[in-house]
């Protein structure tokens, strides 16, 4: 059983999933462009519905993280490189989104495909 | 929703997650005002606090926690560790750009540089406001919150009304809690659902030329380290 001593130390020092690995480069850099996939896990995920099929924009790359997906179901192990994602309102909610305001939020390697190239007019 | 906690619809409901029966269900969905809102939350927080009491005695008993380590934790973010953190934080941000600088390019050390640091802090990332980008978090999964710097999340940032519209809509949450932007202002609404944690800075208020850090710390409020307020402005001499 965990004493108070216990607790308090857990608290103080923290814990992260996240590791460095120079042998891997994140497959985006910030200013590309991506599009979320369309997943409907009946599992965990942290792709929210909102913003699934979505276009946006890789604005951080946070680092390598465990992937939550299948950190639920017992793979503690695997590490993905997750990124600050930006979407403009308007790509989430239509036209009725404010088209001065945007929507950042991190996503996971296995959320994200490189957009294709914008159709030329 | 069974298994499925973070992934709900974000509709224009703002109750989808009470699960109300029949004509209860659909009466609670017709109320849409503040009353109704601060209802539903004392509500769910009489069935939670009954719920972890019966947990908190069910685990007690079978011998696998000791109540003087939750008693610990308590204590630890009730009276310890708050959002006074956080404004010591942005009052040094404030008082000395280089600080400022170092805060914003790497949150961990400079935070750390004031004492602050542990669970659900290992990996800050700051969001300076400036006169042009307004900066507001929320966890539409849960309740993901800086604690070493702003303690435990007040229960509102923790509601569906505010994790369902400040993604939708921030600029209306926002005038809700006074906070009236122009309209040329980018709203940056950050969804906190990976382990990153992120801390608003928010802008110096006009006319705290002189003031020292502790006074500059006393107009930094909890709020406007999340970013649903701006910062306090100085009492007029």
């Amino acid at each position: 059983m965990l004493s108070a001593a216990d607790i308090l130390d857990i608290l103080a020092t923290g814990a992260t999933t996240r590791i460095e690995d120079p042998a891997r480069a994140p497959a985006f850099a910030p200013g590309d462009e991506v599009v979320t996939r369309t997943l409907s896990p009946l599992t965990h995920t942290r792709l929210p519905r909102y913003c699934r099929g979505k276009r946006g924009v890789v604005v951080k790359v946070h680092g390598l993280y465990a992937l939550p997906d299948v950190r639920a179901i017992g793979d503690e192990e695997t590490r993905e490189y997750c990124y600050a994602v930006r979407f403009d309102m308007r790509e989430l909610w239509g036209p009725q989104g404010a088209a001065t305001d945007s929507l950042t939020i991190d996503l996971w390697d296995s959320y994200l495909l490189p957009a294709p190239a914008e159709a030329t007019p | 929703m069974a298994g499925q906690h973070d992934d709900h619809d974000h509709g224009d409901h703002s109750h989808n997650d009470h699960a109300h029966d029949g004509h209860d269900h659909d009466h609670f969905h017709r109320i849409h005002s503040q009353e109704a809102d601060a209802l539903l939350m004392s509500i769910a927080d009489i069935e939670i606090s009954a719920r972890v009491k019966a947990l908190e005695e069910l685990l007690t008993q079978k011998g696998l926690i000791d109540p003087s380590a939750l008693d610990a934790v308590v204590d630890l973010y009730e009276n310890q560790i708050g959002p006074k953190n956080g404004a010591r934080v942005i009052a040094r941000a404030w008082a000395d750009p280089a600080y400022k600088a170092w805060l914003l390019a790497d949150p961990n050390a400079a935070i750390a540089d004031l004492g602050f640091a542990g669970a659900q802090g290992e990996n800050m990332v700051a969001l300076e406001n400036t006169a042009d980008v307004h900066n507001v978090v929320v966890c539409t999964l849960c309740s993901c919150y800086p604690w070493p710097v702003l303690g435990l999340p007040p229960v509102w940032y923790k509601s569906m009304p505010y994790r369902t519209r400040i993604v939708r809509d921030p600029r209306s949450v926002l005038a809700e809690f006074g906070t009236v932007l122009p309209a040329t202002t980018e709203i940056r609404v950050w969804d906190s659902n990976s382990e990153v944690r992120y801390l608003v800075v928010p802008r110096r208020p006009e006319g705290t030329e002189g003031l020292d850090e502790a006074a500059l710390a006393a107009l930094v409020s909890r709020d406007s380290m999340i970013g649903v307020t701006e910062a306090l402005s100085p009492e007029p001499a």
